[in-house]
């Protein structure tokens, strides 16, 4: 019984801070990053950035998915990045 | 009632109701107006919904509500150690990725592998996902748990940058791979900073009771397809990135899991049905960390991680069928690895720009005064040369120290005795790793 209220709190708890965050505004340095400069400081974390022309734009829809999901990107982190990369495709 | 057929009278209906009511003029041109403006209405809404069964046929037209794509890894290359020389084919791993509109996402990898005239097939993992909102995604499924990076972001191999997992991390760790549950996660802008986090629900290891494997007893199995019991095992890892550039992050990570059946496994052994495992925790705790940056001074990127990983689980009695003695330990684990790569990614030179050097220490120390104590320690020093952005040639060499202590029975005494043996292994790779 412990068990499972200590998982609805820590759900609830979770669910709650990521609701209150996304009312926080994006701080102004990164708002007016470019895909571009996104693209370079996130996909390298991981791995060698991306060549855009590798793959086609409804290549790139599905993996910004993938990668949203897989690397915890942002929302607007993900749609830069993949504007970014249709757009130079 | 009284009515008139006099029409430039007025009509009076009701007129003890003491309301008069417009000359016919004055309706007649009401009621035009009303139909006019109706009409208008009417061609505005029409126009309306042709307008936006256009556009939803356009986005059916040009938007891939559906898009289905094969991608995966490889590798494969050469392996040699003291004893022998081989070509290896460790692994292929088609990845499959159907797509359904802007928020559903399924994927699913299959595990391939050719070793030892063995041809074996695995499901890595495959689950759905939703993204409900801005911050949060909603998993379920098989997925690989996020404990700790090092599973989730080394998994393809061909971003690893080494051809082997640290010590501790992998198929033989003290840590979880992929289990079948649900899972919430997201990735939140923080003011300059961001997080990511991740809260899951899942089936959850078992414990091995040393029947099948004695050596093991007391070892959690994280490969399970069924839950061998109604507990879940829960777990979360937050991520933190101070640094707007996203250079940065630094992970915390938590699982609790009571990995014991609800019944005794030796049901039927009236010496030994009192052995049971069923109020078994298991708590594990990680502490990982990722640096890279452009280092403009050094005209390359600077690539450090690391992780720290402690599993403790609660004491219990086991049994050991080889010499029928019962035995108990404090079944505490610990394992770290410390990674560094470095590409001079802007040099001049175009084949320099291509190499990387990297290098990694990883420990895993297994519970002392059980049957798979260990102490292990690894170095493995890495040439990798980027063919592509992924594809990558590895050349590592690869040093293994493994101290044990064993309980030998003295020859004509009776008595058992323990021994300290060190064994060194190191191995050469040569292998190519593909993205697909």
């Amino acid at each position: 019984m412990k068990k499972i209220t200590l998982t609805i709190a820590m759900i609830i708890s979770v669910v709650t801070t990521a609701v209150f965050l996304q009312g926080c505004a994006t701080s102004q340095a990164i708002a007016d990053k470019s895909g571009a400069q996104l693209w370079g400081e996130n996909c390298v974390r991981c791995h060698i950035n991306p060549s855009p022309v590798d793959f086609n734009d409804e290549q790139w829809t599905t993996l910004s998915l993938h990668m949203r999901i897989r690397a915890n990107l942002t929302q607007d982190e993900t749609k830069k990045i993949f504007d970014f990369l249709k757009m130079s495709n | 009632m009284k009515t008139t057929k006099n029409n430039s009278v007025p009509i009076f209906i009701g007129k003890e109701l003491g309301f008069k009511i417009l000359n016919p003029k004055s309706l007649i041109l009401i009621c035009i107006f009303a139909l006019g403006i109706g009409a208008a209405c009417a061609q505005d809404s029409i126009q309306d919904q042709i307008q936006t069964l256009k556009d939803e046929i356009k986005s059916l037209k040009s938007e891939e509500q559906t898009h289905f794509m094969v991608r995966g890894f490889t590798q494969f290359g050469l392996e040699a150690s003291d004893e022998n020389i081989n070509f290896n084919m460790t692994s292929f791993n088609p990845l499959l990725l159907w797509r359904q509109g802007d928020r559903f996402l399924f994927e699913g990898e299959l595990e391939m592998e050719y070793m030892a005239n063995q041809f074996r097939i695995n499901l890595g993992y495959a689950n759905a996902s939703l993204i409900v909102s801005k911050g949060l995604v909603v998993r379920v499924g098989k997925f690989l748990i996020p404990f700790g990076t090092c599973v989730e972001k080394f998994h393809p191999s061909w971003i690893n940058k080494f051809v082997t997992m640290p010590l501790g991390v992998g198929h033989d760790g003290i840590a979880p791979i992929s289990d079948i549950g649900v899972e919430i996660r997201g990735g939140l802008q923080l003011g300059k900073s961001k997080m990511n986090y991740s809260l899951y629900a899942v089936n959850g290891p078992g414990i091995k009771d040393g029947m099948e494997e004695p050596d093991e007893a007391g070892m959690l199995s994280f490969e399970n397809a069924t839950d061998n019991n109604n507990n879940k095992a829960i777990g979360s890892r937050i991520g933190i990135l101070p640094l707007s550039n996203s250079s940065l992050e630094i992970g915390f990570s938590g699982y609790y899991a009571m990995p014991g059946a609800e019944e005794s496994p030796f049901m039927g052994d009236t010496l030994n049905e009192d052995l049971n495992y069923k109020d078994v925790t298991a708590s594990l705790a990680a502490v990982d960390l990722s640096f890279v940056k452009v280092i403009s001074p050094l005209k390359g990127i600077l690539d450090i991680k690391g992780q720290y990983t402690l599993s403790n689980i609660s004491d219990a009695t086991y049994f050991n069928p080889e010499d029928t003695s019962r035995y108990t330990f404090t079944n505490n684990s610990m394992a770290y690895y410390a990674q560094l790569a470095y590409r001079p990614a802007m040099a001049t030179n175009k084949v320099l720009q291509n190499l990387e050097v990297a290098g990694r220490y990883s420990v895993c120390n297994t519970p002392e005064g059980s049957l798979w104590h260990s102490k292990q320690s690894q170095i493995v020093l890495g040439l990798n040369y980027w063919i592509e952005w992924r594809t990558v040639i590895k050349i590592n060499y690869q040093m293994t120290t493994i101290e044990r202590e064993e309980m030998e029975e003295m020859p004509g005494m009776g008595s058992m005795t323990g021994t300290h043996s060190v064994a060194d292994e190191n191995m050469l790779f040569i292998h190519l790793a593909v993205g697909l």
